[in-house]
């Protein structure tokens, strides 16, 4: 987002102890070892409780044939690798969701700029904002597709419309809140300098709202490729998780392992989506280690 | 009085609370001259904090008028008279110590080389010259309370209002501060004019001029104590038998009905 380019990001090397140093192998090791432990105990899980309940291959597939379908060619042995499609679907929804995760942060963070100066706006606004997330995205995505379509739009606007539709919301709600947060000694400071009103946003509001604004991004990530791929869902869409899983489901009983593949392409995704902003507010919020406002 | 700063003539301060109106303030009228070292000192609600900030224009009084070097409040604001300490010492945690004493020089638009070089004499003058690139969290208590002074000072206000600074602190840290602030406050050319609000009696007479005793329900000034003690002040002066005499006659005004 653009606004964060005015904020102060000063280097986070300091003379008093900085971060503690630990080899890098170890510390690389100790974030990524529980995950995969999770993992063999989710596999674990599978397997064993397809042999103990003797569930047949048609409700769940052994993992390995999950593996050699994502190895396997389509077409019978002359197109890509499964693989591949994958994640060349992931890849095109994950350009979605970014789309719509952008469009909808711009929106949500603007929203949240304009109530925190008018209580009016808020009132007027608010319930608007509310009532647009108590209908299903399910009953939304088709309007919009077939709505943009008719415009000539191209086909990923509708899609990153619809992205930007989940994503607004937790952003503008969580922002809202950290632009409230201010403490009114710090509010006196600004107002015995005489601040404008630029200056108390920029220099006081924004940075005490950031670690508000990443955790509403955080959750807007992983919503905006939920946006994507049901955007997708609708009849006429090309690529992406969402018609990797439509396919799936409707080839379901000849090949039951595609389907746990598109699954596994949407969890690849939102995992990815995060990562990149977990990335991103470490590079710009300091630690909050602060006894005071 | 020959010249007057801060100029308080019959002022009152009513809140609207939900239990009714609440007079924080009654009838205040005080003179403060330029250069003066002025305390406050009173119990909780005697509104003491008020008073401080209707000098800043933080607050607007209920009747009676508040001018500041013959300006309103507002005025006085507006052209950046006061710097302010609180209690806590309301520091910006992102941004490095030198930064927080930058941070009113950025407000007032002075120019980035000025203002490195303002912040970095006056960390000196605080003690804290090494560090200016650590961050608030790094530091303790009492040195935050220096960053704080320092930015209070770094724009040269005529006024310094201080409300409680040392107040979160230990004794023992609480009087070399005082130290600290009058070595601050005396070695300057032309002395700043200092509100300082506080509870504790030695405090209020070590540092002051003169004590403004006030008492609550409905806040009001009892009476005022002059400091007669010698100044630079030092060590000697907080063991000599007239600092004791002062302290006991701000006491007992505290406790007369």
């Amino acid at each position: 987002m653009a606004d964060d380019a005015a904020l102060p990001t000063e280097s986070h090397t300091s003379p008093l102890g900085g971060p503690r140093t630990q080899p890098v192998i170890l510390r690389a090791l100790r974030r990524i070892l529980p995950p995969l432990c999770v993992v063999a105990a989710l596999l674990a899980i599978w397997e064993g409780s397809k042999l103990a309940l003797a569930i047949p291959d048609q409700k769940l597939p052994h993992i390995a044939a999950v593996v050699e379908v994502l190895f396997s060619r389509s077409r019978g042995g002359s197109g890509p690798l499964l693989l591949t499609q994958m994640l060349l679907n992931a890849w095109a929804t994950f350009r979605v969701a970014l789309g719509g995760f952008a469009l909808g942060g711009v929106l949500g963070f603007g929203l949240a700029a304009l109530f925190a100066r008018s209580r009016l706006l808020e009132r007027g606004l608010m319930p608007y904002v509310i009532g647009s997330q108590t209908v299903p995205i399910l009953a939304i995505a088709p309007m919009v597709v077939v709505g943009l379509g008719r415009l000539d739009a191209p086909d990923w606007a509708a899609k990153m419309v619809v992205a930007a539709y989940l994503t607004f919301f937790p952003v503008t709600i969580g922002t809202l809140r950290g632009l409230r947060a201010v403490p009114p000694a710090a509010l006196d400071l600004m107002r015995s300098y005489a601040a404008r009103e630029r200056d108390i946003f920029l220099k006081l509001r924004l940075p005490v709202a950031l670690p508000y604004l990443f955790t509403s991004l955080k959750v807007a990530a992983t919503a905006s490729v939920i946006g994507a791929i049901v955007a997708e869902l609708p009849a006429g869409a090309r690529e992406g998780v969402g018609v990797m899983i439509l396919n799936a489901a409707q080839f379901y009983n000849s090949r039951p392992p595609a389907l746990y593949a598109a699954i596994l392409a949407a969890g690849l995704v939102g995992v990815a989506f995060y990562g990149l902003v977990a990335l991103a507010e470490r590079m710009l919020v300091r630690a909050p280690r602060s006894n005071d406002g | 009085m020959a010249e007057t700063i801060i100029a308080f003539d019959r002022v009152s301060k009513v809140y609207q609370s939900a239990a009714g109106p609440v007079t924080a303030l009654q009838d205040v009228t005080l003179s403060v001259a330029p250069g003066e070292f002025i305390s406050l000192i009173g119990p909780s609600g005697c509104g003491k904090s008020t008073l401080m900030r209707l000098i800043g224009d933080l607050e607007q009084p209920t009747s009676g008028t508040v001018r500041v070097r013959e300006k309103t409040p507002e005025q006085a604001r507006k052209d950046r008279d006061y710097g302010i300490v609180f209690q806590a010492p309301v520091l910006y945690d992102w941004r490095t110590v030198r930064k927080n004493v930058e941070l009113p020089l950025e407000i007032m638009g002075v120019a980035p080389q000025e203002r490195r070089e303002r912040a970095a004499a006056l960390l000196r003058r605080v003690g804290l010259g090494d560090f200016g690139e650590a961050y608030p969290y790094q530091l303790s208590g009492g040195m935050q309370q220096r960053v704080s002074i320092a930015r209070a000072l770094s724009f040269n206000p005529a006024i310094i209002l201080m409300d409680e600074p040392f107040g979160a602190l230990d004794e023992i840290t609480r009087e070399r501060m005082q130290d600290e602030l009058l070595g601050i406050w005396g070695g300057a050319e032309q002395r700043t004019t200092v509100i300082f609000v506080t509870h504790s009696i030695p405090e209020a007479v070590f540092l002051s001029d003169r004590v403004v005793v006030m008492s609550p329900r409905p806040g009001r000034i009892k009476r005022t104590v002059t400091v007669d003690l010698p100044r630079p002040r030092t060590f000697e002066t907080r063991e000599s038998p007239r600092f004791f005499e002062l302290v006991t006659e701000v006491r007992e005004s505290l406790r007369e009905g």
